[in-house]
C-alpha cells in the first residue's frame, strides 16, 4: 500500500507565558509538546495522521497511508501531482541576540510590571499585561527524499487598559510580536505602546457613538493592514479559490482595483508571519499578489500551484495540525501621497484607527472590521473622537475606491486563523483614501 | 503505567517539591474526520492526542505547567511548583476542590459514535454532499464530518478523583450558488450522539444559499429584528457570556457589576448554564477542577440571579463554585466559562413570523467577536437575512449591518419560537426583538 507521496513533519516545541492583572502575576505557565504529523497522497487524495507526545512516524506514515488509499476508494477526485521542489536553502534565519531562556523568570515579571505601570494613566481602571516566549524546532522528510530543519524563537507583549465611567466601559489594547529573543523588549517602544493604550481606553470614554453610512473614509496603516489580510489576502488563497468560494476565482491578470494599489505577501521578512520553508518544504519567497490594481498571483501549495499554475510556498501549519494555504506577512505597498494630503482631499469624512478584529466572506466577497477608534474629519480637519466604529463592504468596491496610498508603511503582527488553525501573521499598510465605504456605529 | 499511577506519583513528587496542594488533568482522546471540497470528499484525518497539565498552590500563588510526553511529568511538576514559588502569595485563593460525589449525567458517551468505521464516517459524510446536490445550482464548497472520543482524568491532592468519557460528532457545510448571482450559506451541527441528520444540514445550506440571491438594498434605521439560534448565539457568546464571568466582575470588566437582583432583560426571559443537561455538548459530571456540574439561574424573568464561578472566583467572592472551571486543553489553566448555556422564552410561539408586521429576519451575523466584551455593544454585518412583511419572509436583503448592544436586544424581546435549537454549547430558540438598529 504505497501512497504516490507521503512527507512527515517532526515538531518539538516550548512555550512559556506569564500574566499580569492589575499589577499583579496571575499566571506564569509553561507548556512542552512534541508532535509528529504524517500525510499521504493516494489517487488525488490526503490521508493525515497526528499524533501528540513521542511519536512512531513508521507507524504513522503506515496509518495515514491507510487513510489515503481507503478515502480514494470512495472519492470522485482524480488524481494529481504535486508540483515539483528543489530543497530549501535556509539562509537569513532571524538571529537571536538574547535568548529568553537566558533571562529570569523575575525580570520577565519585572518588564511586565513596567508595561503595566506605562498602561496606568489618570483614569485607567484595571490593566493586564501578557509575556509570551516560544521556541519551535521543526524537522521536515519526505519520500521525494526531503530532509530539512529548522529553529525558531518567537516573543511578545499584550497589554490591555480598561477605563470605566458611570457603566459606560472602553479598552485600549495593544500588543507586537516577533522573531526575536528578549532583546525585542528592550528600549521605549513597548511603554509608548501601553501608554497609548491607557491613553485609547480613557479618552474613549468622551468619544461619541458612531453615525452610521456612506462616507469617503482614510484608513490608518493598522486596519488598512487587516483589510489587506482579510478582505484581499484571504481571497488570493488558492485552495478557497480553486474549492469556488473566491470572489478573485478567474481573476488572474484582471484589473480589479485602484491603480494605487500593490499587494504584496511576504515570508521572508522578519516579521510575525516569518518562515524560512513552509509546511510542504518549499522555500519561503515573496508573492506579489496585486500589482497596480491588476491582480498577478494567489498564494499557493504544492497541489495548488498544479491545478492553477503558480508558485507554492504559502502551505503552513499550526504546530503538527495539517498543513493549509496561509498567508504569512502580508502588506499594501507604499504609495507617494501622506495623511496631511488626504485629510486635505478628503473635504468630510471619517478618519477610522486600528484594528479590534474583523472577518471576511471571501466567496461573496464581503467583508467587516471593527476599528480600535475614529475621527470625524471636518472640512480637511480631524474633529470629535468616535467609538465603536466598524467599516464593511465588499472587497472589490473598495479596492477600486482606493484613491490615495501615503508613504508610512507600518506592520502589526497577529494570529490569523483559518480551518480551526492559528498562524503567526503580520499585516500592514500606509494610511490610505477610501473615496466611499459604508461606516457602521452604534 | 496507567493514568492513576502516573497521576498519583506526580502529586507525590509536587508534595516533595513544597507544594501545598496540587492537580493533575490528564486528557487522551482521538479524533477522526473527513473533508469535503467542491462536492468530493477530498481529505481523512487520524488525530491522537494526550496531555498532562500540572497546576502546583504555594501559599495561593498557582503555578502550571503542561507536556504531552509522559516520561516528562517529573519536569512538568518541577516546573509548575518552581513557577508557584516566585509568584506572589495570593490570600484570595482558598484551596482546590474536595468532593467526593458527583451525580451521573446521562448522554455523554455515545457507543454507536465510538464505534463508527471510516467508511461509516465516509458515509455521513456523502449524506451531507447529497443533501446540497438535491437543491439545484449550489455547491458545496468545503465542509467535514468529525468524530471524537476523549477520556480525561482530575486528580488533586484533596482527594478528588474524577474520570469521565466522552463522545462527539460533528458536521458542517459551507455552500454556493453557481449562477451569475453570488450567494453563500452555512450550516452545522454538533451532537454527543449519533442523531444528526446530515442530508437535512446540507439541504437546509443550500435551500438558504438559493433563496439568499438577488437580494433587494432596503431602507435603514429602527427595526423589529428575528434572530436565527446562529446568529444570536454568536452575540450572546461574544458580547454576553462575558460580563456574567465572576472573574471579569471582580476585575471590574463587567457591566454587571453590582447588578445581581436587578431587571436586565425582559421578564419572560430566563437563562441557565446547566452543566447536568442529558447529552449536552458542554455536560459532564464534574468540571474541569472537579466540582460537580450543576443548573444555576443566571437570570430568572429577567433579574440577574447570579455570576458564573469557578473555585477561585468563588472563594474570594465567599460563595460556592458554580461548577463552571473549563479548560481550552489539557495545555491551559481552568478559567471560568460556560457549560450549557439555555435561553428560555416563557411563551414561545410555534412561528413569530406572523406576528410581525415589518422587520428582518436575520440567520447569521459575521463580524461578533469584534463585540466590546465589557459594554455588550457590537456592530456586525448580517449575512442571508431577508425582509419580513406582512407576517411572511419575502425578498433576500443584499447587505446590512446591525449595530446595538446585546442587553438591549434581551430587554427588547417581544417573542421566540419554539425551534430551540443547540448551537456548540449554547441552546436557544429564534428570538424576536424591537427597535434595533439596521444601517445599510
Amino acid at each position: 500500500m504505497k501512497p504516490d507521496f507521503f512527507d512527515v513533519r517532526v515538531i518539538e516545541g516550548n512555550s512559556m507565558a506569564i500574566t499580569l492583572d492589575n499589577g499583579r502575576v496571575e499566571e506564569i505557565s509553561s507548556n512542552h509538546g512534541n508532535g509528529c504529523s504524517v500525510r499521504a497522497l493516494s489517487n488525488g487524495c490526503w490521508g493525515y495522521t497526528r499524533m501528540e507526545g513521542n511519536c512512531d512516524t513508521e507507524k504513522a506514515i503506515k496509518a495515514a497511508s491507510e487513510l489515503s488509499k481507503n478515502i480514494s476508494l470512495e472519492s470522485n477526485r482524480e488524481s494529481f501531482s504535486l508540483i515539483p521542489i528543489e530543497a530549501p536553502k535556509i539562509k537569513n534565519l532571524p538571529v537571536v541576540k538574547i535568548n529568553p531562556l537566558d533571562i529570569s523568570v523575575e525580570e520577565k515579571v519585572e518588564f511586565l510590571k513596567e508595561l503595566d505601570s506605562h498602561a496606568r494613566c489618570d483614569g485607567v481602571g484595571s490593566t493586564s499585561a501578557i509575556y509570551s516566549e516560544s521556541m519551535v524546532h521543526v524537522h521536515y522528510t519526505s519520500s521525494e527524499g526531503l530532509d530539512c530543519e529548522y529553529e525558531m524563537t518567537k516573543v511578545g507583549f499584550a497589554i490591555t487598559a480598561i477605563a470605566s465611567r458611570e457603566g459606560l466601559f472602553q479598552a485600549g489594547r495593544e500588543s507586537k510580536f516577533g522573531v526575536a529573543g528578549f532583546e525585542f523588549f528592550k528600549g521605549n517602544e513597548p511603554f509608548e505602546m501601553a501608554n497609548r493604550a491607557g491613553k485609547t481606553a480613557v479618552e474613549l470614554l468622551d468619544a461619541s457613538p458612531a453615525k452610521g453610512g456612506h462616507f469617503p473614509v482614510i484608513l490608518d496603516p493598522e486596519l488598512a493592514g487587516v483589510f489587506a489580510h482579510e478582505a484581499v489576502g484571504h481571497a488570493s488563497e488558492a485552495d478557497l479559490v480553486l474549492e469556488g468560494s473566491s470572489i478573485l476565482e478567474g481573476k488572474i491578470g484582471e484589473k480589479i482595483g485602484s491603480d494605487k494599489i500593490t499587494i504584496i505577501d511576504d515570508p521572508t521578512l522578519h516579521e510575525f508571519g516569518y518562515y524560512p520553508f513552509d509546511a510542504e518544504g518549499v522555500q519561503s519567497h515573496k508573492t506579489t499578489i496585486v500589482e497596480e490594481g491588476i491582480l498577478k498571483s494567489y498564494l499557493h501549495s504544492r497541489e495548488t500551484a498544479f491545478h492553477l499554475g503558480g508558485k507554492p510556498g504559502n502551505c503552513r501549519a499550526q504546530g503538527s495540525s495539517s498543513p493549509v494555504v496561509r498567508m504569512s506577512n502580508t502588506y499594501i505597498d507604499r504609495g507617494d501621497s501622506n495623511l496631511d494630503e488626504m485629510l486635505a482631499e478628503i473635504g468630510n469624512g471619517v478618519y477610522l484607527l486600528g484594528s479590534r478584529g474583523g472577518q471576511v466572506n471571501t466567496g461573496e466577497g464581503v467583508f467587516q472590521f471593527n476599528a480600535k477608534k475614529g475621527y470625524v474629519i471636518e472640512n480637511g480637519e480631524i474633529g470629535d473622537l468616535l467609538r465603536d466604529v466598524s467599516l464593511s463592504g465588499k472587497t472589490l468596491e473598495i479596492l477600486n475606491n482606493v484613491s490615495m496610498v501615503a508613504k508610512d508603511l507600518e506592520m502589526h503582527s497577529g494570529r490569523c486563523g483559518k480551518s480551526g488553525q492559528l498562524v503567526p501573521v503580520s499585516d500592514g499598510s500606509p494610511h490610505i483614501l477610501v473615496s466611499n465605504a459604508l461606516v457602521g456605529g452604534a | 503505567m496507567d493514568y492513576y499511577d502516573i497521576a498519583d506519583k506526580a502529586l507525590k513528587t509536587a508534595e516533595e517539591l513544597g507544594a501545598n496542594e496540587a492537580e493533575i488533568y490528564i486528557f487522551s482522546g482521538k479524533s477522526t474526520c473527513s473533508d469535503i471540497r467542491k462536492n468530493s470528499i477530498e481529505s481523512a484525518h487520524d488525530k491522537h492526542s494526550l496531555g498532562i497539565g500540572v497546576r502546583c498552590i504555594i501559599n495561593g500563588a498557582v503555578g502550571f505547567a503542561s507536556t504531552n510526553l509522559l516520561g516528562d511529568i517529573e519536569t512538568t511538576v518541577q516546573d509548575a511548583v518552581a513557577a508557584a514559588k516566585v509568584m506572589p502569595d495570593d490570600p484570595d485563593w482558598i484551596c482546590l476542590p474536595s468532593n467526593k460525589q458527583y451525580n451521573d449525567v446521562k448522554g455523554l458517551f455515545s457507543v454507536d459514535v465510538a464505534d463508527l468505521s471510516l467508511g461509516d464516517c465516509i458515509l455521513k459524510t456523502k449524506e451531507m454532499i447529497e443533501g446540497v446536490s438535491s437543491v439545484d445550482g449550489i455547491l458545496a464548497t468545503s465542509g467535514s464530518f468529525s468524530r471524537s472520543i476523549g477520556s480525561h482524568l482530575i486528580m488533586n491532592s484533596n482527594g478528588v478523583e474524577v474520570e469521565e468519557k466522552s463522545t462527539a460528532i460533528t458536521g458542517f457545510i459551507d455552500v454556493i450558488t453557481t449562477g451569475n448571482e453570488v450567494s453563500t450559506a452555512y450550516d452545522f451541527a454538533v451532537s454527543r450522539d449519533l442523531d444528526i441528520d446530515f442530508y437535512g444540514l446540507g439541504k437546509r445550506a443550500a435551500t438558504l444559499a438559493s433563496d439568499s440571491i438577488n437580494g433587494i438594498e432596503i431602507k435603514g434605521g429602527k427595526k423589529d429584528v428575528v434572530f436565527h439560534p446562529f446568529a444570536l448565539a454568536d452575540l450572546i457568546e461574544n458580547a454576553f457570556v462575558p460580563s456574567i464571568d465572576a472573574d471579569n466582575v471582580q476585575k471590574g470588566r463587567s457591566s454587571l457589576i453590582d447588578k445581581i437582583g436587578e431587571n436586565i432583560a425582559s421578564d419572560s426571559l430566563s437563562i441557565y448554564d446547566d452543566g447536568t443537561l442529558e447529552g449536552g455538548l458542554g455536560s459532564s459530571i464534574s468540571d474541569d477542577e472537579g466540582v460537580p456540574s450543576q443548573k444555576t439561574c443566571v437570570i430568572g424573568n429577567g433579574v440577574l440571579e447570579s455570576y458564573l464561578y469557578d473555585s477561585y472566583t468563588a472563594g474570594k467572592a465567599g460563595v460556592e463554585s458554580t461548577g463552571n472551571g473549563i479548560r481550552n486543553s489539557y495545555a491551559s489553566l481552568p478559567r471560568v466559562g460556560t457549560t450549557n448555556l439555555l435561553l428560555d422564552y416563557d411563551c414561545p410561539s410555534p412561528d413569530i413570523i406572523p406576528e410581525i408586521d415589518e422587520g428582518v429576519f436575520i440567520n447569521t451575523v459575521i463580524g461578533a467577536h469584534t463585540a466590546n466584551q465589557i459594554s455588550g455593544d457590537f456592530s456586525v454585518e448580517a449575512r442571508n437575512a431577508f425582509v419580513i412583511e406582512k407576517g411572511e419572509i419575502t425578498s433576500p436583503v443584499k447587505s446590512l449591518m446591525i449595530s446595538g448592544n446585546i442587553f438591549d436586544i434581551l430587554s427588547r424581546i417581544q417573542g421566540a419560537g419554539n425551534d430551540v435549537k443547540k448551537v456548540g454549547g449554547i441552546v436557544l430558540p429564534s428570538i424576536w426583538a424591537s427597535e434595533l438598529n439596521v444601517v445599510v
